[in-house]
């Protein structure tokens, strides 16, 4: 038996919840991504907001701040099994408390870590590799990250520019985070016209990028270095590595 | 924005793109002003072609020397384009720059423009329009200029996050050879002003709610390795003197790049070595830093440079085989942590899971460590897992095996 949600976050955790009181799975998966499996029954599992708190709850007061951290980062992964590991991560952190995540040698945990971490590279790495333009009085960064995590972004910008208009775009996923200089919200999102640069706009992206090319060393020039760093699926988004 | 800028800016960037000490950070700080905040890890903005992280717009004001030090490009007597921005115009880059997401702060820096007053003047006027009028509240770490008044010090030491002064060389006879306007003694006495003024707004943030604080992120040096002859041994030593006379937060290495030519300075083709030199340096200083090895424990007389094969750590530990090896299980963290392949993580890590149950040698590298250094020093559970004997140049030979032509070119 697999179970399927929404592929919400309290969808997740109300199938959490059904394996206890309902019935064991042995996997759950966002309805829209999941592959039929010829030999599990599926069963679709409608989300309640009631029975997911119930879970959230479990999760802070029975294991801890970290696991919980953890749990939705690895929801936020793009990796297909992400939601089974989930599973099996709570179900040995409802055993053990806390203490799971010090437990680096069991498969399970090491799972969740693996892929939390990966969230958790990629956020901190948009927080430099993201980079803004301004639109009339909007400031717009497109992105296309591998994982589902505009929303882990939004309150670093929203603090240090309080005093803008910004959206962050999630090309991939057709979403953004936009923020008025008093809150942000999470909103489905399209933008695909050509951006209409201004002059001002032009002027200060042709002076980064002049400072970005005589700011490397020449004789220590080491480009798969660089590569390792910005790996080329970001570079269309960041104006330096544009011509 | 003109031509000018744009020109102004690339002169005045490569001009200062041989600093390294610019790290950024090493303070959270929530946007108190309009626009800007800090984040303790640090955030890199992008990678340039050298593969160097760019954090920071990194410029100096002026690259138009009045002093002649022979390792620099901007040195009086060479014939290089000159530049300097005025306080405004780096006040505005950094602002705009800032709001693209293009850096994460300033580290604004200098030649000596006339002289040390003039250009400290300027580097504080650039503070205050940041702050002041901008509302700027991210990262800003600036050099203090040896020479300028105490007061101007004063000044922009309670307007940046983070100051330096670089030694650049580290004994006085090596400053004597390329730096001849500059001594020791006026390179320390910003340095423990700094020092100073630093100690005094933490007692007085701690007591008055209205006290100032004063370069929250602590101060750096940076030193250049491989244009002098210092050995690795004064380098290290005068490393571990700098954190503890002045409480600096980092000491910077810099590979020497042959950027002019000059009878003190090594030939152009000679220096290839220094950036392996800075790295082992760099792995000394974190030794120094975080593991608690003693100076002294790493280099001494009769081996007064590090190895060009092995790590500090390594080094240290085949000197010190005897003290080896080490039960998993049982030792403190400062041993494990003297262990070859065990980091930091992987130490907290060997703790946490020893409260659970006994480490195996399979678990290991689970938990990140580098099992194929390791495997030499340590038991676990009683067991070994390395050679028959602990021997040194044994354990070197399986973990760089001397090519055997090598090793025939040797004995001839
Ligand atoms: S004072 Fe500084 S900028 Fe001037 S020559 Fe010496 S090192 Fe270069």
């Amino acid at each position: 038996m697999v179970y399927l949600h929404d592929g919400t976050f309290n969808g997740l955790l109300t199938c959490v919840y059904e394996h206890y009181y309902l019935e064991k799975a042995n996997g759950i998966y966002p309805e829209n991504r999941f592959e039929m499996e010829l030999l599990e029954q599926e069963v679709h599992i409608a989300t309640d907001d009631v029975k997911a708190k119930k879970v959230y709850d479990a999760i802070w007061n029975k294991i801890s701040d970290e696991a919980m951290k953890n749990v939705y980062y690895t929801f936020l992964s793009n990796d297909y099994k992400k939601d089974c590991y989930i599973l099996k991560y709570l179900e040995l952190g409802f055993k053990m408390g806390y203490k799971v995540d010090n437990d680096h040698t069991n498969k399970d945990v090491i799972n969740v870590h693996k892929l939390s971490s990966k969230v958790s590279k990629e956020r901190h790495r948009l927080l430099g590799l993201l980079r803004f333009q301004e639109v009339g009085d909007v400031l717009y960064a497109p992105l296309t990250p591998d994982h589902d995590l505009i929303e882990l972004l939004a309150d670093h910008f929203a603090d240090r520019m309080r005093n803008e208009k910004f959206i962050i775009h999630d090309k991939k996923r057709n979403k953004a985070v936009v923020y008025n200089k008093k809150e942000w919200m999470i909103t489905d999102f399209t933008y695909e016209n050509e951006i209409d640069v201004s002059e001002k706009e032009r002027d200060f992206q042709e002076m980064w990028k002049g400072y970005f090319e005589h700011i490397g060393i020449k004789e220590r020039k080491n480009l798969v270095l660089q590569r390792q760093f910005v790996p080329t699926r970001y570079r269309k988004n960041i104006v330096e590595f544009n011509k | 924005m003109n031509k000018n800028i744009i020109e102004k800016l690339q002169i005045l960037a490569d001009a200062a793109k041989y600093d390294v000490s610019c790290a950024s950070s090493g303070v959270n700080k929530k946007n108190t002003g309009k626009i800007g905040s800090s984040q303790a890890s640090g955030i890199c903005h992008t990678w340039a072609s050298d593969g160097r992280c760019v954090s920071l717009l990194k410029i100096l004001l002026s690259n138009d020397c009045a002093y002649d030090c022979e390792y620099c490009v901007n040195r009086l007597s060479n014939d290089v384009r000159r530049a300097s921005f005025t306080p405004e115009e780096v006040a505005e880059l950094t602002i705009e720059f800032y709001r693209r997401n293009y850096i994460e702060g300033l580290f604004l820096s200098s030649a000596v423009e006339k002289n040390p007053n003039h250009t400290m003047e300027k580097i504080v006027k650039t503070l205050l329009i940041l702050r002041n009028q901008y509302g700027f509240s991210g990262y800003i770490h600036v050099k203090a200029i040896p020479g300028a008044d105490k007061i101007l010090i004063h000044q922009a030491g309670e307007l940046a996050d983070r100051m330096s002064v670089n030694i650049e060389l580290p004994t006085e006879a090596g400053l004597k050879l390329l730096a001849p306007q500059k001594t020791m003694k006026k390179l320390f006495l910003p340095m423990d002003q700094i020092k100073q003024e630093i100690g005094r707004s933490k007692y007085e943030l701690a007591r008055y709610r209205h006290a100032k604080s004063f370069v929250p992120a602590g101060q750096s040096t940076q030193m250049i390795v491989g244009a002098t002859k210092e050995s690795d041994m004064d380098m290290i030593n005068i490393t571990d003197q700098l954190y503890k006379k002045f409480s600096l937060k980092r000491v910077y290495f810099s590979a020497y790049v042959p950027v002019n030519q000059g009878g003190n300075l090594p030939a152009i083709s000679s220096t290839t070595a220094p950036m392996l030199r800075e790295h082992r340096l760099y792995q000394a200083d974190w030794l120094l830093r975080f593991y608690k090895f003693k100076a002294n424990e790493l280099l001494d007389q009769s081996n007064p440079n590090f190895d060009k094969d092995f790590d500090p750590k390594m080094m240290w530990a085949l000197r010190n085989i005897k003290e080896f090896p080490k039960e998993i299980n049982k030792v403190s963290v400062n041993e494990l942590l003297r262990i070859p392949g065990i980091g930091m993580i992987s130490a907290r890590r060997i703790l946490k899971q020893r409260k659970i149950r006994n480490i195996t040698f399979d678990d290991l590298k689970k938990m990140g460590v580098v099992v194929k250094r390791a495997r030499f020093f340590i038991t676990c559970g009683g067991k070994y897992y390395g050679e028959k004997n602990l021997d040194p140049e044994n354990i070197k030979n399986i973990l760089n095996p001397v090519p055997p032509y090598e090793q025939l070119s040797l004995k001839i």
